[in-house]
């Protein structure tokens, strides 16, 4: 009687594994042609430009749109990953720049065509630069950089040919060009859409797509997925022929776990953003393939704001910076997996490079830290907050627990304060938090770059609030500095005053964890730290 | 007849009395998200090279650039027209997003909430027939688990489980696999929609993506349900009308169903309908974990992000359902008991 009362259980499950099975291969096909990414956050908008637009938005619009110019790319410690010195044509075919570096002429390829058919012309790349930085967009802050601000340094030479001119010899104007923002849109089309009081279709454009790009999009639901399908002319590739994938899903899962789990099974190709302990995981089982890049342009720090006591003096800073236990944060945080920018030794007491950002000979030292508090004339110690956001909890809790413990030890009480996201930005922003962890990126990695965005003027991304002169003046000057040994001597003076001023302490450059299924080849890191779609493909 | 028109009446009359709670909660979910710390043009304006023209830029997009007094006119003039804003985290008008999302809550909060009552009903009973014995016990033990396993850790037990382990059940990821295609919107619910489009692979489909999240839902209101079952039933049960009806010799089905279930089935409705406003909005963990496009995860990342529109479109919405689940359990009642009718 008792396998009688058993069979319906069986019969169940077996009708579930046949469904299962039938189910299977109608899929098969086309699902090795298939991409399935996964991501915990989301795609916004499908024009880049758009404030408030998130980092999947800027991965999308690199395959939907095509620019005049792309990155290439080269293998750093065995990993692919975007190179900043190698400017390759994308719509243009070819480019030059005058001798005295204030003209770049751009070449258009004659066989680019825009998804709708017609051909790229040199009035759409004048169209779309002229938005950038004419346009309330987020691309005028970013051609800033690399002094492109006004409609009149763009010239339409003939119909394939347009001219830039520049101010002034700017090693970063040209590659601005190929980051997310100046894309080429068909003029033709996005002014159908322009109305009075929106003469650059930035409504429309948030919605819909005109580009040139490798991939059309076919579904986008805000918040949820986007679907794109192969541009089957595409031939902006290097090896002259569309992108490999012919169908690319963009799928928002906000939970790790389940990220883990659908690559895992296989139902998901690749995925980025997962949990440290699940990477190494899944590392371990062998099963998938892991490409940990550290991110080389991002860096995480401690930062104090060097405009409020106790951290306004130069040895309360120096004193943290000794008092913090590296090697167990970064374990704790991101199971080492990263690039520390501690412990170095430096032996003539000068930096070993002129590049930031650079690893600093500090290490934990409690009694050196004991004794720049006595220098500082606090040697009793003080109250403080350490504050991070809820966006960052998973690395930054278990640091900041650590911090804390480490900083007591030499009589300085801490207080942790968890920060919803707006929360922090906002504090940030006016300069209220004493210290607290952040993370900074920068998409044109550069010495002078990141010394000018991050380490100088009353702003938002001058997180320490240092305000030094001589920093400020030298990174200035190298900005335009043509000789590379000059520009490196600049760069060691930099690092320099950073390591004595200590304004904040860089930590290390954590690494991206790019996990895909062993058939996934191509994966490249990215200046904006997303997947290329483009770069991929199935063995 | 008489009774239904005065359950009708009845329903108007706490439909009109509840308009100004719902101007109340208007008008405090607007200043609350104003007091909040946090200021979202800030948070939005995070490109690389963002700063204050940007964060103007946002400002002024958002109306914050206005006084709150202004900005309350304004929004109550909008709401009046029917337009809640427009959400900067999705870049999509509120109540298009809520209108997308809501089907998703509404059915998987009903499922779930079938799901319960189907097993808490009954397992209510059979612990007031037998008080103290193995069962009632058992029962007991069930609903203690089911309360203290938060969702979220029932959810990724499932997953693991019939996911990761067993493969049985599809990809946790949203209301459909991602190579099916949609049948033509009607009513939103899928499994509705399907049915309507004759499609049976699809529904199928989707109701296999609607199972597990709806179980880890109904596990933790199993329990409030089944105890409220058994204590009402252990009135009813020891009531006279019952003795009565026992000692006239009517069949055991007739005096526990009909007689003893329909007289406590009125608190199980009451608390069912109060289960199924909190589901609505706390099923946020289960809709992360299973990444359902639902309302309520929608109302948490906007939150996070001190995105004002969405979390005010939300609360109002959620509020509004609050009055209509009342009514609904309101005109319940009459149903189950007529007397309730007459005051």
């Amino acid at each position: 009687m008792r396998f009688v009362s058993f069979r319906p259980a069986t019969s169940v499950l077996a009708t579930a594994a046949l469904l299962l099975i039938a189910t299977a291969p109608s899929q098969a096909q086309t699902r090795a042609e298939t991409l399935r990414y996964v991501t915990g956050a989301s795609v916004n908008t499908l024009d880049p430009n758009i404030p408030g637009s998130t980092r999947e938005s800027f991965a999308l619009s690199m395959s939907t749109y095509d620019r005049l110019v792309a990155f290439g790319r080269k293998q750093l410690n065995g990993k692919w990953v975007f190179d900043l010195d190698t400017i390759t044509g994308e719509l243009a075919e070819s480019y030059e720049v005058s001798p005295d570096g204030l003209k770049i002429t751009f070449r258009l390829r004659k066989d680019a065509k825009f998804q709708d058919g017609s051909p790229v012309t040199a009035e759409d790349v004048k169209w779309s630069l002229d938005r950038c930085v004419t346009a309330p967009i987020l691309g005028k802050a970013q051609l800033l950089t690399g002094s492109l601000t006004s409609a009149d340094q763009f010239k339409v030479i003939d119909p394939l040919t347009i001219e830039v001119t520049l101010p002034k010899p700017d090693k970063l104007a040209l590659p601005n060009l190929a980051t997310v923002y100046p894309m080429i849109i068909n003029s033709k089309v996005a002014k159908e859409h322009a109305t009075a009081d929106d003469p650059w279709a930035t409504a429309w454009l948030k919605e819909h797509t005109a580009g040139s790009g490798a991939y059309v999009v076919e579904t986008f639901k805000p918040g949820e997925q986007v679907i794109l399908k192969r541009d089957e002319a595409w031939n902006r590739g290097s090896a002259n022929k569309p992108a490999f994938f012919k169908r690319v899903i963009v799928q928002s899962v906000p939970e790790p776990a389940t990220r883990a789990n659908l690559v895992e099974r296989g139902d998901a190709d690749l995925v980025l953003d997962l949990q440290a302990s699940d990477v190494q995981s899944l590392e371990a089982k062998g099963k998938l393939k892991v490409v940990s890049t550290p991110q080389y342009n991002a860096i995480t720090f401690v930062s104090m704001n060097n405009q409020i006591p106790p951290f306004d003096n130069v040895n309360v800073r120096r004193a943290i910076a000794f008092a913090l236990p590296y090697e167990d944060m970064f374990k704790a945080a991101l199971f080492g997996r990263g690039a520390p920018l501690f412990g170095a030794t430096w032996p003539d007491g000068k930096p070993a490079t002129g590049i930031y950002p650079f690893q600093a000979p500090v290490k934990i030292d409690l009694d050196k830290a004991r004794e720049y508090l006595k220098a500082a004339g606090l040697p009793e110690g003080f109250s403080t907050t350490f504050s991070f956001n809820v966006g960052q909890a998973s690395t930054a809790e278990p640091m900041a627990a650590l911090v804390k413990e480490s900083l007591g030890k030499i009589g300085i009480k801490v207080d942790i304060q968890k920060l919803p996201d707006a929360q922090m930005s906002t504090q940030i922003n006016e300069k209220k938090l004493p210290f607290f962890t952040e993370g900074i990126v920068a998409w044109l990695p550069s010495t002078d770059y990141f010394y000018r965005n991050f380490y100088t003027g009353n702003q938002r991304w001058n997180y320490s609030s240092i305000n030094n002169a001589e920093l400020a003046a030298i990174a200035q000057e190298a900005r335009f500095e043509p000789d590379k040994a000059k520009y490196e001597e600049d760069g060691r003076k930099l690092n320099a005053i950073h390591f004595s001023e200590m304004p904040q302490i860089p930590l290390w450059q954590p690494n991206q964890d790019a996990v895909m299924a062993s058939s996934v080849e191509g994966y490249t890191y990215e200046f904006h730290r997303q997947v290329d779609y483009r770069d991929v493909s199935r063995k | 007849m008489t009774g239904l028109g005065a359950t009708m009446v009845r329903a108007g009359r706490r439909l009109l009395s509840s308009l100004p709670a719902l101007f109340g909660v208007l008008v405090f979910t607007f200043l609350l998200m104003r007091v909040l710390p946090g200021d979202p043009a800030v948070f939005f304006a995070s490109g690389p090279n963002a700063g204050k023209e940007e964060i103007e830029l946002i400002r002024k997009q958002m109306g914050l650039d206005k006084s709150v007094p202004e900005q309350l006119v304004f929004y109550l003039s909008d709401i009046g027209h029917g337009n809640l804003g427009r959400s900067m985290m999705t870049g999509q008008p509120v109540l298009k997003d809520l209108r997308e999302r809501l089907p998703a809550s509404l059915e998987l909060t009903f499922t779930a909430l079938l799901i319960a009552l189907i097993a808490a009903v009954p397992l209510g009973v059979i612990a007031a027939l037998r008080p103290g014995s193995v069962v009632d016990h058992g029962v007991r033990l069930f609903c203690a688990l089911g309360v203290c396993v938060p969702t979220f850790v029932s959810g990724l037990l499932l997953i693991y489980v019939f996911y990761y382990l067993l493969g049985l059940a599809p990809d946790p990821t949203g209301r459909i696999d991602v190579f099916t295609s949609l049948p033509p919107q009607r009513t939103g619910f899928l499994s509705i929609d399907f049915l309507l489009a004759g499609d049976l692979e699809g529904w199928w489909a989707a109701c296999r993506q609607l199972i597990l999240p709806a179980v880890s839902m109904a596990l933790f209101v199993i329990a409030p349900l089944a105890r409220i079952t058994r204590a009402s039933m252990l009135v009813s049960l020891g009531s006279d009308f019952v003795r009565t009806a026992r000692s006239v010799g009517l069949s055991w089905r007739k005096v526990v169903v009909t007689y003893a279930l329909r007289n406590a089935i009125l608190p199980v409705i009451t608390i069912a309908g109060i289960v199924f406003s909190t589901m609505l909005g706390a099923n946020v963990l289960v809709e992360k974990v299973f990444s359902w496009p639902g309302v309520a995860s929608y109302a948490l990342d906007a939150l996070l992000s001190s995105d004002y529109a969405p979390v005010q479109g939300f609360v109002l919405l959620m509020a509004s359902l609050f009055v209509l689940v009342n009514l609904v359990v309101d005109i319940c009642y009459g149903i189950a008991d007529p007397r309730v009718s007459i005051e």
